[in-house]
């Protein structure tokens, strides 16, 4: 339960981790659309390729990013098995009753499987690499134009941002409860599915009534703190774009022409 | 039930980038029918030892017993009711872990998970509320009306209406008022010696470890630094400082007196009377001096 990597930030120093969160966002949204531009074995393994050279100038380890991996495995899995029997062409390879495989299907199984993996290497690499506060700000920074058009953009930003900081809070706090009852005798891991459900009540009502005080108690802290919304706010950390940044948008941009040269 | 630590090592989150090593080859020995008090600095690992006792925690290496109940690392999957129902645990602001529509409920909660039956449970229960002090006419509100004191008071009848033969107490007092730690404080000290109940309390109060325990156990970095009686232990006073800790306040005070009087000595006093006396007989000796 408490070693879901998607959405830890791991602090380190390289390359990745000093791009403007910007730059990795725009990236990140760029990566995901074309990579459903490759269509064939070239461009898949451009694709991942990419995703190597990321996590190398990440210094981000390998057993790292599999752990995040790990957790969206079946998937992956299920989405082979699915497409491998729905996709058709080239020739059969085995009939199982109205089932056909086919070597089409195959392949195509394949590109979709390292599709949905490349995907999430990439979006965990931006959600280890950047911490939680660097992409709201990024975020916000984005959505900046939108604010001419009285979307509350900044408001977005800040609830973004509090959820995620709880979220390590509310996980620690979890952690406390299902221990503090299971010392008491709850179990939560055997039984009948009717106990388990039960045995989650200790666990919830005292959850959420420390999240609604925890809430309370930010809302008076920012106040006394003097926090009036957006308006004439300034940052600690003024997010700079560097050249490297436009470099790794560049590389985007050359990638997307490579792939739509080498596609079929 | 004697609890035993044999080369106990606990690390959190083996093989990742946050890996720590929380405890760090620890034998120790918690004898049956004492009152043991565990202080250290924060992060020195007392937390991480005590939940080891009833399994809220796995050793990574090392072997635990408590009484006939032994704990290897590296076991596959264990039932852990048989201990947990004698080791009884009152975590930091136990309050927290209220969740019921009623008090009595809520104090019935643990018992009846052991599979006691309803009455009995409530009878415990009832006897439970009525040793934390708590006047029955609260007994059928919302746990949530009551104050934090008072709430503190139904989580540890909560863990007493099991009738564990071994209690921790994480930090029991942190937030409580003078009255309520001297309170809760004494109902401990009360149980341990009534009913012979072992008590392991982790504490950052040094007038509390000296007052109450027989044995006191000084973590630093994941290792035990320092066991044995309150005497023996706070009178290494450079030790203490050096892993951020501190003698109790009546030890401080004796210090300047003893200063003052030109002595190099140290005197181990932990209440108030103790200190007195040692004062008067520390101005008798400056007095024979001259």
């Amino acid at each position: 339960m408490f070693n879901l990597v998607i959405g830890q930030y791991v602090p380190l120093d390289s390359y990745v981790h000093r791009l403007d969160p910007r730059s990795k966002l725009i990236s990140v949204f760029l990566f995901v659309i074309i990579v459903f531009l490759a269509n064939n074995w070239l461009t898949n393994i451009l694709m991942v390729l990419f995703c190597f050279a990321g996590i190398l100038l990440s210094k981000m380890q390998f057993s790292y990013i599999y752990r995040g991996l790990r957790s969206v495995l079946i998937i992956v899995l299920l989405t082979f098995v699915l497409n491998l029997f729905i996709a058709s062409g080239g020739t059969t390879l085995f009939s199982l009753g109205w089932l056909h495989v086919t070597t089409g299907g195959l392949t195509q199984s394949f590109f979709i499987a390292i599709r949905i993996m490349v995907i999430i290497v990439v979006t965990t690499l931006l959600t280890l690499t950047t911490s939680p506060i660097e992409i709201t700000d990024g975020m916000e920074s984005l959505l900046n134009p939108f604010k001419k058009l009285k979307m509350p953009v900044h408001e977005f930003a800040l609830m973004m941002s509090i959820s995620l900081r709880f979220i390590p809070t509310l996980l620690e706090e979890t952690e406390k409860i299902i221990k503090a009852q299971a010392a008491r005798g709850s179990d939560f891991t055997t039984g009948s599915l009717k106990s388990r459900i039960k045995a989650i009540v200790p666990l919830l009502v005292p959850l959420f009534v420390g999240a609604f005080k925890r809430a309370e108690d930010l809302a008076m802290a920012m106040e006394a703190r003097g926090y009036h919304g957006d308006a004439g706010r300034t940052k600690l950390h003024q997010l700079k774009w560097s050249w490297r940044d436009s470099l790794l948008i560049f590389a985007m941009v050359l990638l997307a022409l490579l792939l739509i040269f080498t596609r079929n | 039930m004697d609890i035993t630590f044999e080369h106990v090592t606990h690390v959190y989150g083996r093989k990742t980038p946050f890996e720590k090593r929380a405890l760090d080859d620890v034998s120790i020995r918690i004898p049956s029918g004492s009152f043991t008090s565990i202080i250290g600095h924060t992060g020195s690992g007392k937390s991480t030892l005590v939940q080891h006792i009833n399994g809220l925690l796995k050793p990574s290496e090392g072997k635990i017993t408590v009484g006939d109940f032994v704990i290897h690392a590296h076991e596959k999957k264990k039932d852990f009711k048989e201990l947990r129902k004698r080791v009884g645990f009152v975590f930091q602001y136990p309050e927290h872990q209220l969740f019921e529509e009623t008090i009595i409920k809520d104090v019935c909660f643990g018992p009846m998970n052991f599979g006691v039956s309803d009455a009995e449970a409530t009878k415990r229960a009832e006897e439970s509320l009525q040793l934390v002090g708590l006047p029955s006419s609260f007994w059928h509100r919302s746990p949530f009306d009551l104050s934090g004191g008072q709430m503190r008071r139904v989580a540890i009848a909560g863990v007493l209406a099991v009738r564990p033969q071994v209690i921790i107490l994480d930090e029991p007092t942190a937030g409580l008022d003078p009255k309520g730690r001297e309170e809760i404080l004494s109902l401990f000290d009360d149980l341990h010696s009534r009913l012979n109940l072992t008590v392991i309390m982790v504490t950052h109060n040094m007038s509390d470890a000296a007052n109450y325990s027989d044995q006191v156990i000084v973590m630093g970095e994941g290792k035990p630094l320092l066991a044995g009686s309150p005497k023996h232990v706070f009178l290494q006073e450079d030790l203490l400082r050096k892993v951020g800790l501190d003698i109790p306040e009546t030890m401080l005070f004796l210090n300047k007196v003893l200063d003052k009087a030109g002595s190099k000595d140290k005197i181990p006093a932990f209440t108030i009377d103790e200190a007195a006396d040692s004062v008067i007989s520390i101005l008798n000796g400056v007095k024979d001096h001259v």
